[in-house]
């Protein structure tokens, strides 16, 4: 079968680590294709390859800490539709996930140990995984896990990782309990463990290739990869939406669907007057997709709600208009609305002082001394 | 006795880049309309309607930048008229004068504006708020530009505006500007115009010329 | 001499759940339900565009991910009287289908099955024995001794390293645990196959609605995903036949793999058929309309409640009786006292009283969870699948009939086999089994809704707020793979006047009420044998049986 992916060369990967593999049960073409899906992933030139072969070595398993404090669970169940490779794969071959409360078979203070054995046993080795936001207000007592606050356990678990990656925008950015007005003070990962390494991974939920992806970087070369501003890897969060949005030529040429179900929506024009925001967005979406490739927001006809952004549900609500609210003015008021008042009013206003002092009286003298 | 004398007021590069920026403003706010909502209907797929609009603005976003970055140094160079000092009446005694009478003028309460060759006192302020408008406009519009490049000059220099208004803040602000420049130039306008018919100075033609009548005796 | 234990985290559910039990004779004696978890997501959506509601609410869970935006935009809908157009039932339709069925098949082999199928043991199986197992009871062609092996050796590769992962420091060896070790293996194998199959079925969401979880595709007055069979940006025959091949690859692995695993399972442990009753109230919304008219007379699965076990007499639900206390919860009203608020009045005041972190036992006395107590007419109830398929069997659905008596009979027990944490599990299959087969239904309406031009997904009559009255409330329901969730809100001026949801986990999760009434949990628990109190996996079959999901709970 002809696969475009799929075009490596077997001698780039060393022989016997193919073998080790093939032991447990992950075919030759499965682990070559996995290696090299990766190195396309993170835009490493092919003879990366054999390097991240040797990161991927069996026993070199990183452990993983799983917490999740104020979250969905959207983060891990993304994570479950994991393709390249399965989740069932990376749970078994890749990682070793020693915590991860939705996943692991134990419970309650046997979890707990589960936990502290691992973090002692790779102290500053392992990586910490932090799904959901973590509440500040009332000494963190908004969540708790084992009678602890999810604040303590986040020093704890963060602060002797290698590297902490904060899956989703709960945690990247405080996300949706943080959201106006911040009942429970909701903060992201960095903010509450500050001086901890934290790569953010944004996203409702993020999209598990890009976690892969990001955890293959980490085997491979031992440091998390470069980030923007935002704490985002550039290699799935540099460009925005709208660069590779496969709309864009209808947005160039200002064809825009008005109304959802009308023959431009069908038609696959652009959704920028639907309220779109993926020229305020900056994730792979377009290019890299959803559930194995197969369909992304703007894809199945509704616009992006820039989920990967700091704050967005603060910042790109209302969702389907462009621009937010002007602060002070109604739910109903647009910033054309109230912009068109104002040029409205001050036309009023000097129309009306026109009138005024056209018929104000001594204006005549204009010789005018001084008046007084 | 008064007479009348005609005074050079305004130098050129204050009358080129106030023209510059005239026009670039409509051109701006037109294609910055569009750009916000684009409310031509375009059946044509190889049409390129938005991608010429942007490409006007960010042409004439440039010229617009350039000139008020040239006016702005021309505050150090040009005469006393252009000067900064002329647009802070706020740090002397004389400019809160001017600046009191002429709002006295305007509310009625007084008949007669008080003297002034260059601006009035009370449309420098408006000019300064306008300058720090036409800044802010130009910071943001960069800055937004700067999004389509990351790594590139402006974003560089101004993402981090993005980081601390976020882009959607930035937009709005970009957007809500272009009105108060608009109700700027009414008020702009009528107020020349006003100038000109009351003072009989040649406030409108100045921008033009260059010259103004001056009152002698009005100076003194 | 009683003990008190705590088991926190309650792990394999979605959220913060802790259990606390006082244990004596070796049964469990008195129980308390908490989550330990708030987000306060109904204030915050108070002031904003009801149209955006629903991408806030569908945030209270990424596990029963849509579910929360489908019962927000019916309340919008219902209060703005806006009637959606055919093709947007149907894709509801499909899409809350596969939901209820990809959610139950992972609650089932992910989160449920490690508290009756024991992984160490699987290693011991003999992999010809397995073979023959999976042989006589299904059809499923990966049954062959090699394929077992292969599971097999790739297991105790595993295990071999040293590090279980996930797996790690788990009730492995309990005394509970009941299954020959061919029947480990054989559920290990299908475990792992399950991990595929969801995310495969799951595309259905993908397709109609660019992602899963999270899908961005419901809108107030219908959907955003076009249907247009002459467009590459639409619904086209293309899609069509891909989900309908993905629907078949779902019916066909619950029918040959899930329900004869549950069958096989239960049989050793029908014991269990006996234990976790709970309250005895059930309690469903119905859902699923067979017709557009937007009524709630011709719903696959029936409205009604069921009160004191008895399936008699299935009675006629009445949405205004519903309130929620918080006498035990950490909230406070208003208008204070222990007194019930209905949804359209309700509040969410935090008001926390509990230990300070780090704490080792709740004060189960006063306030002790962040879920509500919601009551129907001032009694708990339970929801669920087991309420769905009561009252569906109980008022004659002849689908519901069908599939319960076949379970019953197999097993060898009577209808009351269903009150209990055996009961509920059984009926989740029951449930799954239902809409498996029928979401292929409305796909092929849908096909023919396109056949016939009709390419209507959005109803936009009343899209712009200023369309709406000036005050407006409604109430919108599901039944979501955990039961019966409703989101109450009332809309002023074109914003969020207030906005309440009572989920599925809110019900049975809840805490006592001001009556000293325990939620369905703590109900379910009482009377429940624990071995070891050190090891408290009997805690975890009765609460996975009734799937929790805590974030929904309390939101
Ligand atoms: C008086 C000056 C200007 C006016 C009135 C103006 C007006 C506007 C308006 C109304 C928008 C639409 C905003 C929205 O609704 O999203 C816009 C967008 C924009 N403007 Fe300006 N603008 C001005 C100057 C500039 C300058 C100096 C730049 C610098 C390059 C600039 C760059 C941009 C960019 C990049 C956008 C976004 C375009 C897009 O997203 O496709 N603008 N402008
Ligand atoms: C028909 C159009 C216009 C005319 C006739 C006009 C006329 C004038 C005149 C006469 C002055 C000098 C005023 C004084 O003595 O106080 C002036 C200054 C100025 N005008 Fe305009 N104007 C026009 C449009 C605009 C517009 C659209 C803008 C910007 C929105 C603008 C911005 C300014 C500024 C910022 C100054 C101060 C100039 C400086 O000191 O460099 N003008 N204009
Ligand atoms: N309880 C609950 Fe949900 C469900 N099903 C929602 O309504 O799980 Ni997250
Ligand atoms: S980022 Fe989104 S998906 Fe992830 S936990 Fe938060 S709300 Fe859920
Ligand atoms: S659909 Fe959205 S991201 Fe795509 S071109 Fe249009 S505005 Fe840009
Ligand atoms: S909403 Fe999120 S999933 Fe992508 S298209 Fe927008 S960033
Ligand atoms: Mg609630």
């Amino acid at each position: 079968m002809h696969d475009p992916e799929f075009n490596v060369e077997e001698g780039q990967i060393p022989e016997e680590i193919l073998q080790k593999w093939e032991a447990r049960g992950v075919s030759r073409r499965d682990f070559l294709k996995f290696c090299s899906v990766m190195t396309a992933s993170l835009a490493l030139p092919s003879t990366f390859m054999g390097k991240i072969a040797e990161a991927m070595e069996a026993d070199n398993r990183p452990s993983v800490i799983w917490v999740e404090f104020q979250g969905c669970t959207g983060d891990t169940e993304a994570f479950l539709r994991s393709n390249q490779p399965t989740a069932a794969e990376i749970i078994l071959d890749y990682l070793s996930i020693d915590y991860h409360e939705t996943l692991m078979a134990a419970a309650g203070h046997q979890a707990e140990a589960a936990k502290q054995a691992s973090m002692e046993k790779y102290k500053g080795k392992y990586i910490a995984i932090v799904e959901g936001s973590i509440p500040m207000a009332e000494n963190g007592i908004y969540c708790t896990i084992a009678g602890d606050s999810a604040l303590n356990i986040a020093r704890k678990v963060c602060g002797n990782a290698a590297a902490t990656i904060a899956v989703g925008t709960c945690s990247s950015y405080g996300g949706l309990p943080a959201a106006d007005p911040n009942p429970t003070g909701a903060v992201s990962v960095s903010e509450a463990v500050p001086g901890v390494a934290v790569m953010n991974m944004p996203g409702c939920p993020l999209n598990t290739e890009n976690l892969t992806a990001a955890i293959v970087h980490f085997l491979t070369f031992g440091r998390l990869p470069a980030t923007d501003n935002f704490g985002r890897p550039k290699f799935a969060y540099g460009k925005r939406i709208h660069d590779n949005c496969e709309r864009r030529s209808h947005f160039d040429a200002g064809q825009y669907a008005e109304k959802f179900g009308g023959a431009g929506h069908r038609q696959g024009w652009c959704l920028y007057k639907l309220g779109c925001k993926g020229p305020e967005t900056y994730h792979n979406c377009p290019t890299v997709r959803y559930n194995e490739s197969l369909s992304w927001p703007v894809q199945a006809g509704h616009g992006c709600i820039g989920c990967s952004e700091p704050q967005f549900w603060d910042s790109m609500t209302p969702f389907y208009k462009r621009l937010p609210q002007v602060p002070g003015f109604g739910v109903e008021a647009t910033v054309d609305k109230v912009g068109l008042g104002l040029a409205a009013a001050t036309a009023v206003a000097f129309g009306a002082h026109g009138i005024a002092s056209a018929l104000r009286k001594g204006d005549d003298d204009s010789k005018g001394k001084k008046e007084d | 006795m008064s007479t009348l004398e005609l005074r050079y007021v305004w130098e050129w590069p204050v009358r080129l880049t106030h023209w510059i920026n005239v026009i670039s403003i409509v051109v701006l706010a037109v294609t910055g309309f569009y750009i916000g909502n684009p409310f031509v209907a375009v059946p044509d797929v190889n049409a390129y309607v938005m991608g010429w609009m942007r490409f006007l603005h960010f042409i004439f976003g440039y010229l617009f930048a350039i000139s008020v970055v040239v006016r702005i140094i021309w505050m150090i160079f040009g005469n006393k008229y252009a000067r900064f000092k002329a647009f802070a009446p706020w740090a002397s005694v004389e400019g809160w004068k001017n600046m009191l009478g002429t709002f006295g003028y305007y509310t009625f309460v007084k008949r007669k504006p008080p003297f002034c060759v260059g601006h009035n006192a009370l449309a420098v302020v408006a000019y300064s708020g306008i300058f720090v408008l036409f800044i802010i406009q130009i910071l943001s519009g960069f800055a937004l530009y700067g999004q389509f490049a990351p790594g590139s000059f402006w974003d560089n220099t101004l993402g981090s505006l993005l980081v601390v208004f976020g882009s959607q803040g930035l937009r709005l602000t970009h957007h809500l500007i272009m009105w108060l420049l608009i109700a700027f130039a009414i008020q702009h306008i009528y107020s020349g115009w006003m100038m000109a018919i009351k003072e009989k100075n040649g406030t409108m033609g100045s921008i033009f010329s260059g010259y103004k009548f001056i009152d002698t005796e009005d100076e003194s | 001499m009683a003990k008190k234990i705590a088991v926190d985290p309650i792990t394999r559910i979605e959220g913060h759940l802790r259990i606390e039990a006082q244990i004596e004779g070796g049964k469990i004696q008195n129980a308390w339900s908490s989550s330990t978890a708030f987000r306060g997501i109904e204030t915050i959506l108070k002031g904003r565009d009801p149209r955006d509601a629903h991408h806030f609410t569908q945030r209270f869970c990424g596990v029963c991910t849509t579910v929360h935006s489908m019962a927000s935009i019916r309340a919008v809908e219902d209060a703005l009287k806006i009637r959606i157009p055919d093709n947007a039932r149907l894709i509801r339709n499909i899409i809350m289908g596969i939901q209820n069925v990809q959610d139950h098949l992972i609650h089932f082999y992910h989160l449920h099955a490690l508290d009756w199928v024991d992984i160490v043991s699987a290693l011991s199986a003999d992999p010809k024995k397995t073979a023959a197992l999976a042989q006589s009871v299904s059809n499923w062609p990966l049954s062959s001794t090699t394929y077992f092996k292969g599971i097999q050796d790739r297991v105790k590769a595993f295990v071999g390293t040293g590090r279980l992962g996930p797996f790690a420091n788990a009730y492995w060896g309990h005394s509970a645990y009941k299954l020959p070790a061919e029947a480990n293996l054989m559920a290990v194998a299908h475990y792992l196959e399950a991990l595929e199959w969801q995310k495969d079925i799951i595309k259905i969401h993908a397709i109609l609605g660019s992602k899963n979880p999270h899908p961005q595709t419901f809108l107030v007055g219908g959907m955003a995903i076009p249907v247009d069979p002459n467009s590459q940006n639409a619904i086209n025959a293309d899609k069509i036949a891909l989900i309908g091949k993905l629907l078949k690859k779902a019916r066909t692995f619950v029918e040959q793999v899930y329900i004869p695993d549950l069958l096989a399972v239960a049989s050793f442990y029908k014991d269990w058929a006996a234990i976790g009753e709970g309250v005895g109230n059930y309690l469903c919304y119905g859902d699923f309309h067979m017709d557009n008219s937007g009524g709630i007379d011709n719903l696959y699965f029936p409205r009604g409640i069921i009160m004191g076990k008895d399936l008699a007499n299935v009675m006629a639900l009445d949405e205004s009786r519903i309130t929620e206390e918080v006498t035990h919860s950490w909230y406070e009203y208003s208008s204070g006292g222990d007194a019930g608020r209905h949804p359209y009045e309700g509040e969410t005041n935090p008001k926390y009283t509990g230990p300070q972190p780090p704490y080792e036992f709740l004060d189960t006395d006063g306030k002790y969870s962040w879920v509500k107590s919601p009551r129907y007419n001032g009694e708990p109830m339970e929801v669920g699948p087991l309420a769905r398929v009561l009252v569906a069997y109980a008022s004659g659905n002849a689908d519901a009939k069908g599939a319960v008596d076949f379970v019953l009979k197999t097993l060898g027990v009577g209808p009351a086999a269903l009150f209990s944490t055996l009961g509920r599990t059984a009926a989740r299959g029951i449930d799954c089994l239902m809409l498996a087969q029928k979401t292929e239904f409305w796909l092929q309406q849908l096909t023919d809704n396109m056949g016939r031009g009709i390419l209507e997904v959005h109803n936009s009559e009343k899209w712009e707020p200023s369309t709406w009255p000036k005050e407006a409330q409604g109430f919108g329901y599901h039944e979501a793979p955990r039961g019966a969730l409703g989101h109450w809100i009332r809309i002023e001026n074109g914003a969020i006047k207030n906005y309440q949801a009572v989920v599925p986990s809110t019900w049975n999760a809840g805490p006592r009420d001001a009556a000293g009434k325990l939620g369905p949990y703590e109900s379910a628990l009482i009377g429940t044998p624990v071995a070891d109190d050190q090891q408290p996996l009997e805690i975890l079959r009765t609460i996975h049986s009734f799937d929790p999901c805590l974030a929904c709970a309390v939101h």
